[in-house]
């Protein structure tokens, strides 16, 4: 019997400081998963990290390990900081709790910027990267196959992503605060990630006079270039970039921040003071928050902007009624396959069990008895064979629908395991009936 | 007696206080609507509310301007306080009314409209108790027309460098949602920019005209030896100064931004003193 749990925090539990330093970068998560399978070998993880929320899906035997404090040491290991420093920001859920979580993360419910279909793209890339690593199996492979049709099927049949507002907008938004022409102004995008692109895709419509592209790696930041008709420069040159530019839009992987105050400082008689609008859409940040103390420079997180995307979710109750409807009715799905699923070999074993029990007493009988045809032998088979499946109807019946808070499904199956000895190799009956005690 | 604005100018000109009052709330209550719901019934009321007050308040000061020119029988403008302060209130109005209409920008009305509320209300306050006397020369016209003018000039200056500043610090403490907006900073700059170039070249004029006047002790306007010690000199050189600094900023760019914004509003500040400071001047 498998039990499914969950060990994360996001965007309401936990603010920016301590979402990012346990945020894993695609390399990390990899080895993360290597670690994980290392430690709690025959455990199944998913590992999804994102700007908003780090959460580690696991799947183990129900009295397996790890436990939730070995969930939290494993992050804070890896991490290598005090678990004290993310703890009080941390849920932890358990199995059909779980699998509605995790729903409500692909259907974008649980996300800051209601209607979002990114992050079905980041639940899918952990899921292949937990399958790449083999640490997704029997019961994740299913839930997050179901989980990403889930929040497809949310997208295309409910006005979720309709009229909502997106981070990049939001950051148009702000930019037109600040400037009121663009056509002498100089973009420049710190990074070639996927969330620049979105980014950059809002700006280049804004027609700004320069777009430039810096990324480590040149080849990224030509392709970019060449997809919004702007020109990769060199990152080891960003301070003579940053001169120049009057939208920054930073989105790196970088650990540490990469435009401190001391380096702005430094550039802001070069810049002869112009005001600048630095966007910072990096987890970790990307540019140090004592930046935006100085004057002329308008620096804003990913927090800032997705704040101001959230008040926008209120005007789309209707859409989350039917949203959390599809989610309901697949959760239920979910269960009642899973269900199935624990509980049909266990029920085959013990319909099996007790054919058995009942044979070999029909065949005792028969011994006895020395007088029986064929046909009456036919019968008395078909007779034991009625018998226990009317004596094992009703227990199972009552099993296959026990989905109730206070009749778990796994409760009773284990009670059965228990029982009737269904997990033990040789599954003849230990204990004598009573007719035998007698003999 | 002419001069002295009657009461029923100064009724008509309370209730035009009034209806601009209600502009203002108005103006002040269709942002709040719009940021919560661009278009909810509530913001369209308060919109609509806002322009009909408005131009209700401009035509009440325009008649009143008209009753008062017509009992003087002297059509030409800035003749007494009263008229001018009218005048100028007036002007800005209608600089609200063309830019809503022509370039709209969100928040200016209720940037400038206590600008107009208070040149109205001073022209109760020294229309009625002092009625300005001028002895008509080429320079005084010349100082009049460039003083008011620069006056009107630097409100605007004043009031936009007041939105740049709101702005900025909503911008900066991230208070601003999106449709909360002003313009672009980068406008009000440019406006206020505008607004002190004109402004000071006016006020340049004007201190020079106005410095010829005072000094000819042939006038009865003169200050005499101690001129440089007049409240109204210093605060109008103090006001020149600020404002070449404002204009300064291209070539020192560290003034740019919130310090030029700072300076226009300091600036119309020191504008507002000395006009006030007019009014107690002897002889005139």
């Amino acid at each position: 019997m498998q039990r499914l749990l969950l060990l994360g925090l996001n965007h309401t539990t936990a603010p920016l400081d301590v979402r990012e330093k346990l945020a894993f970068a695609a390399a990390e998560r990899d080895a993360a998963l290597a670690a994980f399978a290392v430690r709690f070998p025959g455990c199944e993880a998913v590992l999804l990290s994102t700007c908003n929320r780090v959460e580690l899906y696991i799947s183990r035997e129900t009295h397996g390990r790890p436990r939730e404090e070995e969930m939290v040491d494993f992050l804070a290991d890896f991490h290598r900081i005090p678990a004290q420093a993310f703890k009080d920001h941390l849920y932890y859920k358990s199995n059909r709790d779980v699998v509605e979580h995790l729903f409500a993360v692909t259907t974008s419910l649980n996300s800051m910027v209601l209607g979002e279909t990114q992050i079905l793209g980041q639940v899918r890339d952990a899921y292949e990267a937990a399958c790449k690593a083999a640490s997704c199996a029997k019961t994740l492979n299913p839930l997050f196959q179901r989980a990403i049709a889930v929040g497809k099927q949310v997208m295309h049949e409910t006005k979720l992503n309709e009229g909502r507002l997106s981070v990049a907008s939001v950051a148009v938004d702000y930019a037109r605060n600040i400037f009121e022409n663009f056509s002498d102004k100089t973009i420049l995008s710190i990074g070639a990630g996927k969330m620049s692109q979105l980014v950059l895709q809002h700006f280049a419509a804004l027609s700004p006079g320069q777009l430039l592209i810096c990324n480590r790696d040149a080849q990224k930041a030509e392709a970019l270039a060449e997809k919004f008709n702007g020109r990769a420069v060199d990152f080891d040159r960003l301070a003579e970039h940053l001169v120049v530019a009057d939208i920054v839009v930073s989105s790196t992987g970088a650990a540490q921040a990469i435009i401190t105050r001391p380096l702005f400082e430094s550039l802001r008689r070069q810049r002869r003071y112009r005001p600048i609008f630095l966007i910072d859409i990096a987890v970790p940040r990307d540019i140090d928050a004592a930046v935006g103390e100085i004057d002329n420079v308008y620096l804003y997180n990913l927090d800032d902007l997705q704040q101001v995307v959230a008040q926008n979710q209120s005007y789309r109750k209707e859409a989350v009624a039917a949203a959390t409807a599809i989610i309901t009715r697949h959760v239920e799905e979910f269960d009642a396959w899973q269900r199935q699923r624990e509980l049909g070999p266990a029920i085959q074993r013990l319909y099996a069990r007790y054919h058995r029990v009942a044979q070999d007493e029909v065949a005792r009988t028969r011994r006895k008895l020395t007088t029986v045809s064929e046909t009456e032998a036919v019968h008395l088979e078909e007779l034991a064979r009625r018998i226990v499946n009317k004596l094992l109807n009703d227990p199972v019946q009552i099993l296959r629908q026990s989905d109730g808070v206070h009749t778990p499904a796994g409760q009773y199956l284990h009670a059965l395991e228990k029982l009737f000895r269904l997990g033990e190799q040789d599954d003849s009956p230990e204990a004598p009936d009573e007719g035998d005690r007698h003999e | 007696m002419g001069d002295v604005p009657s009461t029923g100018q100064l009724s008509v000109l309370v209730a035009a206080i009034a209806v601009l009052l209600a502009a203002l709330f108005s103006s002040l209550r269709r942002w709040r609507a719009e940021s919560r719901d661009p278009g909810g019934a509530s913001a369209f009321s308060s919109r609509v509310l806002a322009k009909g007050c408005l131009y209700a308040g401009t035509i009440l000061c325009v008649g009143v301007l008209f009753w008062h020119s017509h009992v003087r029988g002297i059509w030409r403008p800035l003749e007494d306080n009263f008229g001018a302060f009218l005048w100028l209130a007036v002007l800005l109005a209608l600089f609200i009314i063309y830019t809503q209409r022509a370039h709209p920008l969100r928040g200016l009305d209720f940037f400038i409209l206590p600008v107009v509320l208070l040149l109205l209300a001073l022209a109760i306050v020294f229309g009625k108790t002092k009625p300005h006397e001028y002895h008509e020369t080429t320079w005084s016209i010349v100082h009049r027309v460039t003083a008011y003018g620069g006056f009107v000039a630097f409100a605007i200056a004043g009031a936009v460098g007041g939105m740049y500043l709101f702005a900025t610090r909503r911008l900066r403490h991230k208070k601003l949602l999106p449709g909360q907006g002003f313009g672009s900073l980068e406008r009000l700059e440019h406006i206020t920019f505008l607004s002190v170039t004109l402004g000071f070249a006016l006020l340049t004029v004007g201190l020079v005209t106005g410095l010829i006047r005072v000094l000819d002790p042939r006038r009865p306007n003169s200050l005499g030896p101690d001129w440089y010690r007049n409240p109204k000199v210093v605060l109008a050189c103090v006001a020149w100064i600020v404002y070449a600094l404002v204009l300064h900023s291209p070539i020192n760019p560290a003034f740019r931004g919130r310090r030029t914004a700072m300076l226009s509003v300091l600036g119309f500040i020191l504008m507002i003193g000395t006009f006030v400071a007019v009014q107690f001047m002897p002889g005139k």
